[in-house]
């Protein structure tokens, strides 16, 4: 039985998939160290690289419809292995919360309340996502659409803005970045924006017409690498050579903005802007979180645990990296070398032994 | 420490009566568990116990056991 008894449609599913993957928008720094002023090369490559992986999470929910990643792993490698994998999926969606967490604490420490304890932030902002994902993934769904909208123009907006110092030599010379940066980079930001969408095999359960999902979702992921690519090419564009050492290159380029001294100050909507996104990103994340648990231990209901699972992800949040400096050096190996096999092998795996198993059985029976 | 103990009452308060009530054992147990490694967690948060990161042991795993690691960007 699956936990969650609410629809979401296509369109809404595509909204989210665009959220989701704008919600890293943040994360676009830790490929800026290896990369430079590349960087929108890789996110280029990244997308190409991430379609065929996010692809087979889609196969997958589609020859499972109706029922979550937790559930297709209990049918296809039997209770036991099953559950040994799907702890996988739990400890992945556990940590990739609390990174998140985490993120929106460390920008509020660093660029907005620098004297204000971040337990606070992390605390208020886990509550907050849990009160979402309290009311549901119908909810959610719903305002979708409204977030990548508002996301969508105001990151329009900021690169128009800047458009007027913007320097297009600070993309030259061209191809000058060692193979294996590159390929650190591509590795970086396929996993954290694109890959983490692994959280959807928890989602896809939900949808009214399974069998469409792939295409919204393909064109989902396109158009929240559109974002990411705005944002590569907006920062690098505008801070040349310095892309590199600032804490977030974002705020750092919309800062710069000064139209008739009126105009100033708009590094602002960049703060709004990324904690509206991560929001939307993290209750996703947690709604997989609570619905994976609940799934594994046969609860009728993800609501019961829901709260003590959001304060054990925000003492986690709080303890998983030392500092801003730690984050990111983490992140940079251990933090995608982790999660390589979750999110590049295993649900492909998983579809294969499907095939070969010609699972689920009663789809066959059905056909027969 | 007071906010921790405050907020855990509370969260138990409103938790714990509709469990009993419908007889959800499953749901009841389940929240008990996880109540209580969030707030053992808490508390050692809030008396400033180091409480150990899963990224420092998979950090030695992947890094320093596997050898699994990039080289340092130029």
């Amino acid at each position: 039985m699956n936990v969650e008894r609410g629809k979401i449609n296509v369109t809404q599913l595509f909204f989210c998939v665009t959220g989701f993957v704008e919600g890293s928008v943040l994360l676009v720094n830790f490929a800026v160290d290896m990369t430079k002023s590349q960087t929108w090369m890789a996110v280029l490559a990244s997308i190409a690289v991430a379609i065929p992986v996010i692809y087979s999470y889609v196969a997958l929910a589609t020859r499972f419809p109706g029922l979550n990643v937790i559930q297709i792993n209990d049918i296809v490698y039997g209770p036991i292995l099953g559950k040994l994998i799907s702890l996988y999926y739990i400890f992945f969606f556990a940590l990739t919360f609390s990174f998140n967490n985490r993120d929106i604490g460390e920008l509020y420490k660093i660029f907005i309340m620098p004297d204000a304890p971040m337990i606070f932030f992390l605390a208020a902002f886990a509550v907050t996502c849990a009160y979402a994902v309290h009311k549901g993934l119908e909810p959610l769904a719903r305002v979708s659409h409204i977030i990548v909208a508002i996301s969508f123009t105001v990151m329009l907006l900021i690169f128009l803005l800047l458009i007027d110092i913007m320097d297009f030599s600070n993309f030259l010379p061209l191809f000058d970045v060692p193979l294996i940066s590159f390929i650190h980079s591509v590795h970086v930001i396929t996993a954290i924006p694109f890959c983490e969408s692994i959280a959807f095999l928890m989602i896809f359960g939900s949808l009214d017409k399974t069998e469409k999902a792939a295409k919204y979702v393909i064109w989902g992921l396109i158009s929240g690498g559109f974002i990411l690519l705005n944002v590569a090419v907006r920062n690098t564009a505008v801070l040349g050579n310095t892309v590199t050492i600032w804490t977030s290159t974002s705020f750092e380029s919309t800062r710069l903005i000064d139209i008739g001294t009126v105009l100033t100050r708009m590094d602002l909507w960049i703060g709004v802007i990324q904690t509206i996104l991560i929001f939307f990103k993290a209750s996703l994340l947690l709604y997989a979180l609570a619905t994976s648990v609940a799934q594994i231990l046969g609860l009728k209901s993800y609501l019961p645990i829901l709260l003590p699972l959001t304060a054990i992800e925000v003492i986690l949040s709080a303890t998983v990296y030392q500092s801003p400096v730690d984050h990111a050096m983490t992140t940079q190996n251990a933090g995608i070398f982790y999660s390589t096999p979750l999110l590049y092998f295993t649900p492909a795996i998983t579809l294969l032994i499907a095939v070969i198993r010609k699972l689920p059985k009663s789809k066959r029976r059905k056909r027969s | 420490m007071i906010y921790v103990l405050t907020i855990y009452t509370l969260v138990a308060i409103i938790n714990l009566p509709p469990l009993i009530k419908n007889g959800q054992k499953r749901e009841l147990f389940a929240f008990i568990a996880f109540f209580i490694v969030a707030f053992v967690l808490s508390l050692l948060y809030a008396m400033d116990i180091e409480i150990p990161s899963p990224m420092e042991g998979l950090k030695y795993l992947i890094e320093d056991f596997m050898g699994l690691k990039y080289p340092e960007p130029k």
